[in-house]
């Protein structure tokens, strides 16, 4: 049987130009926030507080576009595997890294 | 209807190629292949990125004091006008959907525009590096010379040079990487949190040593140099597949039935502008708090 032209490839009518400039309304403010919150002293609450706003806010910023503009949204899960599996891939670069060098004696290697 | 009958009248997509079912698999294809280059590309920026990790949680006060001298200004507006880009650059996709090749070709025009603004962003602020003697490598920075005449003030002791001073224009007759302020140090050590690496590292003879310093502000710059180097030359590789794609839009050769180019090449440009997303907040705003 012939295949209906209509349904053979990936459905691509889920944004609306609505949705993604609620997106980029969203990215917009993070970005105001990132700037305004490094000029507040948050180590108060705990020393480094500052870094971890800062990075929670691109997270969410990445999560967007990700999610919305490069439509991992609506995409395979083969496609979630590999971007998955990317951010895994570099968290075990960061974590082999760091327990070598948080656990080296002081002046050993140290620049 | 017999099968041989249907084999030699099948339906055939114009972007088909041979080797694919259907649209959908084709689609499929393209797309995971897009993400695992992205994959490695993630890999590949996650290796300065964990060069980063190291130093900064070894010295953050130098990296503090070197960020400050970074213009968050131009930093921020050029992550917004990346974001523009990454709008436009997602309309092109949803009017390639749409068959709409007008708006198209308006997009992607829109879209090179941000590029290349952000480009001369980046060079405005790579001149003022220049000027500022902040290049990280001798006899790249402007020579100055050092004017016989001048009235010579008193030799500040490095602690008191005041970090919230505009930077200035030092004589600097070979061009060379300059740093004189280490007040966050002796912030850092007034308040007592300064890290087991940075009393190693920041002091010899039991004084604040603005040699020893100054060698790791210039680490931050290296890298900094080497991060938003490395970026903007993934931008003018992305203005390069605009134009490509321009062309080939104008053309008409893009619709709903086919638009995989425009959606991997906004994938490309969409990954250049989630880097600086992460590039702003970690290169640009570092310790301002600091500054009161």
């Amino acid at each position: 049987m012939a295949k209906d032209p209509e349904h053979v490839h990936m459905e691509h009518d889920h944004m609306t130009i609505p949705k993604y400039l609620g997106v980029f309304a969203v990215l917009v403010v993070g970005t105001i926030l990132t700037y305004w919150v490094a000029t507040i002293d948050l180590d108060f609450i705990f020393p480094g507080a500052n870094t971890l706003v800062a990075l929670l806010i691109a997270f969410t910023k990445m999560a967007c576009v990700m999610l919305f503009f490069m439509h991992v949204y609506w995409s395979p899960k083969l496609i979630w595997l590999a971007v998955v599996a990317s951010f895994f891939w570099m968290a075990i670069m960061f974590a082999f890294t760091m327990a070598d060098y948080f656990t080296r004696a002081t002046g050993v290697f140290t620049t | 209807m017999s099968a041989h009958a249907s084999d030699k009248f099948v339906y055939h997509e114009p972007g088909l190629q041979h080797q694919f079912e259907d649209m959908k698999q084709q689609e499929e294809s393209v797309s995971i292949g897009m993400w695992l280059f992205l994959a490695q590309e993630i890999m590949f920026f996650g290796g300065l990125f964990t060069a980063y990790l190291v130093y900064r949680s070894r010295y953050p006060m130098a990296f503090a004091a070197a960020s400050n001298h970074l213009d968050a200004f131009w930093g921020g507006l050029n992550t917004l006008v990346l974001i523009v880009s990454s709008l436009t650059m997602a309309l092109t996709v949803y009017y390639a959907q749409k068959s709409n090749r007008n708006m198209q070709v308006i997009m992607i025009i829109l879209t090179m525009i941000f590029g290349a603004v952000f480009l001369g962003v980046k060079g405005i602020e790579y001149t003022d590096k220049y000027h500022h003697g902040l290049v990280p490598m001798a006899g790249l920075n402007q020579r100055v010379k050092a004017d016989k005449n001048a009235h010579h003030e008193t030799e500040k002791p490095c602690w008191e040079v005041d970090r919230n001073a505009p930077p200035a224009v030092h004589p600097n007759p070979r061009g060379e990487f300059l740093w004189t302020d280490c007040s966050l140090a002796k912030l850092a050590q007034d308040e007592n949190i300064l890290t087991p690496s940075e009393r190693f590292g920041y002091y010899s003879g039991g004084q604040i040593d603005i040699e020893k310093f100054k060698g790791i502000v210039r680490i931050f710059y290296y890298l900094y140099f080497v991060m938003t180097g490395l970026h903007a030359l993934h931008m003018i590789i992305g203005l390069g597949l605009m134009t490509w794609l321009l062309w080939t839009a104008w053309k008409g050769n893009y619709n709903s039935e086919y638009y995989m180019p425009v959606e991997m090449s906004g994938l490309y440009w969409h990954f250049v502008d989630i880097v600086w997303i992460f590039l702003f907040p970690l290169l640009y705003l570092l310790g301002r708090h600091f500054n009161h």
